[in-house]
């Protein structure tokens, strides 16, 4: 028999080392004179999308085409300390260094475009610079770049944005211990058949707090690949020893899910702006996972009356749940 | 890293000089699914590897009136690909489609899939289930061996090391002949096996079961076909009640060949609980 069921998780998490341990990002713009930009950072993108919110971040502040930058990003020869890739960190404090020394460099080139356009009230936007009360007052990004150089006014820059927060009072453990919180919430609805166990996810909603999406398609891909995670979690994901030896040592033996066993999938982002975050957005990466095994685990629950303890949720330990016998190995 | 004498011949009577000269040290290479894994956790150490997927002898789908011929070098895909075989063995190309992902299916061979004999092999059973013939060549001659009878134990097949497998041939089924595949897994895609069903069935207007084959795939070190359980059921209507006890009876077969293991506990019911839903479906089906 095929029995439905639903179930929610939801999760809190603080992003960041929290703490007091420390949590820094250093990044380093560089531009040249034909305008372009050479940024460096230390965070790894993996997959999840940070080189592109980075690149998004220096072109909005610098009011440049987002193909003028190029990014250099973790290679410990070349690029700086911007702390570890973990934590959900990167957009939130890898993303404020970037918006610091995108800051800082534009003072420099703020200050030689005055002195050439003969105004002070300058906006850098579309690759060109110009006063806001006398348009006509203008130069484009790319000769302030080559009039900078000219000029021999520095050409690098390097920022540091520190993270680091108080700790928490060591008697009562009480106190602010992360710089901002995420929150998500999920709903999974299941399917499990009763006489071999398998459990189908058959939908998957997402309701993520992301602060500021500053790229929507990414937060909600990288929501997805969180579910997706998630669900190995909750079904599949196990690993077998013997003897000492692992058994389940190549992704033949150690499950993932493929592409056929995603459900559809619901992303809604909430934007709730965390005044510390960049243009207030906060990390997206781990809280898309975490929300998603309670779900799926509480919708089995739901189908079936009845807790399950013994992870992951496949098919022997679901047989034997419903049967009410002890799993095997 | 190993090294070996590598040989592709276009020719079958190459192929099967070549096979008869260094039969004790060659391995006979077709999509490699098996076999390069096995050269690379170096499982196996072959002074010669024999790669036969150049040989157009060995390839292809054809049939007679009465049978049907599929060459051993044909790719799952190819199998789900072809029209003959949707029109007359259904069954193969579900079981087809449902192997590994699309890699594994446009490298891996039927004629691979039963000479690596792995109890977690998918078209054994079903050509099992369709009463399939091998083909076998040898520089001695050819010569046609019932599936049956093909596979000495788990992972070893009974043919002599100088032969090679050409093709499976299969009769055509009596009109009326209904077929059913259907695995569970961990996952829908690139998954072993956990069991699978593979059922021929014929009934007779009156609903009496003329004739039912059927072999259940990753619960035997061999599969074969459960000829207890058929003949339970055989000149029989099956009502609900003769498929509850078939089903249990499934359960205690297994045990009989597979003795208690760890998984008994749940593949016994659960294979049971298989066969009576896949059975059924196939009943109502029309």
């Amino acid at each position: 028999m095929k029995k439905r069921g639903i179930g929610y998780g939801s999760m809190f998490y603080g992003l960041g080392y929290g703490f007091s341990r420390t949590d820094i990002a250093s990044a380093t713009l560089e531009i040249s004179q034909d305008g372009s930009i050479i940024a460096r950072s230390g965070e790894v993108d993996y997959g999840q999308g940070s080189d592109t919110v980075f690149c998004q971040i220096i072109a909005e502040e610098l009011g440049v085409d987002y193909s003028a930058i190029k990014l250099i990003t973790a290679d410990t020869d070349v690029t700086p300390d911007s702390g570890p890739t973990s934590a959900s960190r990167l957009t939130f404090v890898g993303g404020n260094a970037f918006i610091k020394t995108s800051r800082s460099l534009k003072k420099i080139l703020n200050g030689v475009a005055e002195d050439i356009l003969g105004a002070s009230d300058l906006v850098f936007r579309e690759g060109m610079v110009f006063s806001r009360s006398a348009p006509e007052k203008s130069i484009s990004f790319k000769k302030l770049a080559g009039r900078a150089y000219a000029r021999g006014v520095p050409a690098v820059v390097t920022e540091w944005y520190n993270n680091t927060t108080q700790d928490v009072d060591p008697e009562t453990g009480q106190g602010d211990a992360y710089a901002t919180y995420c929150w998500a919430t999920q709903m999974a609805e299941v399917e499990v058949d009763t006489e071999t166990g398998r459990v189908e996810v058959l939908r998957i909603v997402a309701v993520t707090d992301v602060g500021k999406a500053l790229n929507p398609l990414n937060c909600e891909a990288q929501i997805e690949g969180g579910v997706v995670q998630g669900l190995g979690y909750a079904l599949e994901e196990e690993i077998k020893e013997e003897g000492g030896y692992v058994k389940t040592g190549t992704l033949g033996e150690y499950m993932i899910p493929t592409s056929l066993d995603i459900p559809t999938i619901e992303v809604h982002l909430l934007e709730v702006t965390e005044p510390k975050g960049p243009y207030g957005a906060k990390g997206v990466g781990e809280p898309a996972l975490i929300p998603t095994p309670p779900a799926v685990l509480n919708a089995v629950r739901d189908a079936l009356g009845l807790r399950i303890h013994k992870l992951p949720a496949n098919l022997e330990n679901v047989y034997h749940l419903i049967n009410g016998a002890e799993a095997g190995n | 890293m190993q090294s070996y004498e590598y040989y592709a011949p276009r020719s079958l009577p190459d192929a099967l000089e070549y096979l008869a000269e260094n039969a004790k040290n060659c391995r006979i290479i077709a999509g490699g699914t098996d076999l390069i894994p096995a050269l690379r956790n170096e499982d196996i150490h072959p002074a010669f590897l024999l790669n036969i997927m150049e040989i157009a002898e060995v390839g292809g789908i054809s049939e007679t009136e009465q049978t049907v011929r599929i060459g051993a070098i044909t790719t799952f895909n190819d199998l789900a690909e072809s029209g003959l075989i949707r029109k007359e063995f259904p069954i193969l190309s579900e079981m087809a489609l449902s192997v590994g992902g699309p890699q594994t299916r446009n490298r891996g061979t039927i004629g691979g899939n039963i000479a690596s004999a792995a109890p977690a092999a998918d078209g054994l059973p079903v050509f099992l289930s369709l009463d399939a013939e091998v083909e076998l060549s040898s520089r001695r001659g050819k010569r046609n061996l019932p599936l049956n009878e093909a596979i000495a134990k788990a992972w070893t097949p009974a043919w002599g090391n100088d032969e090679l497998i050409t093709a499976i041939r299969i009769k055509k089924l009596p009109s009326g002949t209904r077929t059913a595949f259907y695995k569970l897994a961990r996952r829908q895609a690139m998954a072993r096996s956990r069991m699978t069903i593979s059922l021929i069935l014929r009934r007779d207007p009156a609903g009496i079961i003329e004739e039912l084959r059927f072999v259940p795939g990753s619960v035997m070190p061999v599969p074969r076909r459960m000829e207890e359980i058929e003949k339970l059921l055989t000149g029989k209507v099956p009502t609900d009640e003769l498929l509850d006890q078939a089903a249990r009876a499934v359960g205690e077969e297994m045990v009989k060949v597979t003795g208690i293991r760890w998984s008994t506990g749940y593949k016994k019911p659960v294979l049971g609980n298989l066969f009576r839903i896949v059975l059924s479906q196939l009943i109502t089906a029309g």
